[in-house]
């Protein structure tokens, strides 16, 4: 094949699980809630997919079980954070780590302690076009009646309970779509790359899916193109590493994190988050 | 409610390690702690080490235990909690043990510590050192005679010294072959990523590299689903049999019989026969070795197989060194 189609490919890959779990966390911060525990929600979708691809032998129900996997996660995050007011920081780490802990332990129970190595049947660019077809659909719903609401809890829960919006529900059902998408990017990685679980394998994916939201300035476009910005960075990366170019790999590993850190100090400036974003309603 | 969070956060803390068992006392019964670095469902080193802990348990009837630390702080206090119970043999499974091991040993003089991979003796922490490159010096041979592009590639985890000393081996093996073979090389700075190394090796694949070589652990998974994708690109196993990954596209596989070295050092510890000294292990004990996989078996011509068979055997009779010192 051509090598700019290669590479092309190679970087819209790379993006699709973090362009899933980064709409999602949008879609959630623009309600209000900060939730940081997407790492969690995506590692609870790779296991919950590859255990539905593997009972199943489908990939799609795969898909399915992932993002329930996801959803799963966040209705404990909605239960403490947003229902219990508990700190949103602080229940998004304690989630993210229990679940590391949780996801290793279920893996090893299924499927043995030396059970790596599923052979999970793959569909490759499905999770994309879900990815593409999902931008579509969140950039007009923002617009609708339901997402003006939902902009409105966000940047002032006080006024939008004011007017009669249910602000927890609609919290709660923001925080319900981000772990849904976010499940989906983990079951991406199992079902569309890797075609097993291995533990820990989203690998911070989900932190990067909230650095993201804020590069992609709360908008769906926005956070597609820095998706497949980052993706096209990582996919460099590689290409740099494999054509032997003579300096520090080190050097390639950093990329795509520098470039992010740089986009952020350039443009981040003039990007305004969510008014009442991480704030519980009092 | 904060009650409730504080349950929470001990509950999953408590979830995401596992704690060394045993309750402390006496130092009647011989017990044997392993600390790896990684998830013990790795495929690759991790898996080799809690085989061999299996090992030690089934064939010498003794207590064992195991804990995952990831980060050297975690390494060294995961070291002291064993030691602080009495353990009297402490697997540290991992070059990166070597210095947390040290630092501690001199306050339990009565616990064993095996670096395995590690680089010198000091008091009582003693290393198994694997010559791991004459195994993938073997890979890299086949590797080498293998290729029709001319292009090899070898993706690390992170890099460490006897990754690094696998690589050379890789390469040295594959210049014997094709003295103009042109190698690859990626880092993924992580042992976990596993669409990462699918991610690096299909990199690799794309300007032209036909045999890979990993030692990632649980991300070199990722390696041998681009050779699953990919007509004519073929993986060589890392540390432990890995044909089943994708049985028609592992040629084979540079092993290291973790269990076998395992045995050993425990057998002479538990007996009192222990000194510490640099116990090393190659391809003449057996511990380290080429597997090949027999359904690809027809795939070497020959000449690769005479190779192959003259330099393992130079190796193991010392007349050949995969890594000149």
């Amino acid at each position: 094949m051509d090598p700019t189609v290669d590479f092309l490919a190679a970087a819209i890959r790379i993006a699709t699980p973090l362009l899933l779990a980064a709409l999602g966390e949008m879609l959630t911060e623009r309600s209000g809630v900060l939730n940081l525990s997407v790492e969690g929600a995506m590692l609870a979708g790779c296991l919950a997919s590859a255990l539905g691809a593997h009972w199943s032998g489908s990939p799609y129900f795969g898909l399915a079980t992932g993002a329930l996997g996801g959803l799963a996660v966040a209705t404990v995050f909605s239960l403490v954070a947003i229902r219990g007011r508990v700190d949103q920081v602080i229940v998004g780490t304690a989630l993210t780590l229990g679940t590391i802990g949780v996801t290793g332990l279920w893996y090893r129970w299924a499927f043995g302690a030396e059970g790596l190595g599923l052979t999970l049947p793959t569909v490759v660019w499905t999770p994309t076009v879900i990815a593409g077809a999902l931008v579509v659909t969140v950039s007009v719903l923002l617009r609708s009646t339901i997402g003006l609401r939902l902009r409105a809890v966000g940047e002032s829960a006080v006024a939008a309970r004011a007017i009669g919006i249910g602000v927890e529900r609609y919290r709660a059902a923001a925080t319900a779509v981000g772990g849904l998408l976010a499940g989906l990017g983990g079951a991406t990685l199992v079902l569309g790359q890797v075609g097993t679980f291995a533990e820990r394998m989203t690998a911070g994916r989900g932190f990067i899916a909230i650095a993201i939201v804020v590069l992609g300035r709360w908008h769906p476009i926005g956070v597609m193109l820095a998706a497949v910005g980052f993706g096209a960075l990582t996919a460099l990366q590689f290409a740099f590493q494999a054509v032997g170019i003579a300096l520090p790999y080190q050097l390639f590993l950093m990329l795509p994190y520098l470039v992010a850190l740089a986009a952020l100090a350039g443009f981040g400036w003039r990007a305004r988050a969510p008014a009442d974003l991480g704030r519980s309603l009092s | 409610m904060r009650i409730t969070l504080l349950l929470l956060l001990v509950t999953l803390v408590a979830c995401g390690r596992a704690r060394p068992a045993g309750d402390g006392a006496g130092g009647e019964t011989f017990r044997v702690g392993l600390i790896t670095p990684g998830s013990v469902a790795d495929a690759a080193w991790n898996e080799g080490a809690y085989r061999g802990l299996m090992a030690i348990r089934d064939s010498l009837g003794v207590e064992v235990s195991h804990v995952e630390a990831r980060t050297p702080g975690e390494q060294e206090e995961a070291l002291r909690a064993y030691a602080a119970q009495r353990y009297q043999l402490v697997f540290g499974h991992g070059f990166e043990f070597q210095q947390p091991a040290e630092r501690i040993s001199a306050e339990w003089p009565n616990t064993v510590f095996i670096v395995t991979s590690g680089e010198r003796v000091q008091g009582n922490v003693a290393p198994l050192v694997f010559r791991i490159e004459e195994g993938t010096y073997l890979a890299g041979l086949v590797a080498g005679g293998l290729s029709k592009t001319g292009k090899i590639g070898f993706v690390g985890g992170i890099e460490l010294p006897p990754i690094r000393r696998g690589y050379e081996g890789w390469v040295n093996g594959a210049r014997r072959m094709n003295p103009g073979i042109e190698t690859r090389l990626t880092y993924l700075n992580t042992f976990d990523d596993a669409a990462a190394g699918r991610e690096a090796a299909l990199a690799m694949i794309r300007v032209g590299v036909d045999m890979l070589h990993h030692n990632a652990d649980a991300a070199g998974v990722g390696l041998f689903q681009a050779a699953k994708e990919q007509p004519g690109v073929f993986v060589f196993g890392a540390n432990a049999d890995q044909s089943r990954l994708a049985p028609d596209r592992v040629v084979g596989s540079a092993i290291i019989d973790l269990p076998r070295a395992f045995l050993t050092v425990a057998r002479e510890v538990k007996d009192g026969r222990f000194s510490p000294k640099v116990e090393s292990f190659g391809l003449a004990g057996g511990v380290i070795r080429y597997l090949a996989n027999p359904s690809l078996d027809s795939l070497l011509p020959g000449t690769v197989r005479t190779a192959l068979a003259a330099a393992a055997d130079s190796i193991a009779a010392g007349t050949l060194l995969p890594v000149p010192r």
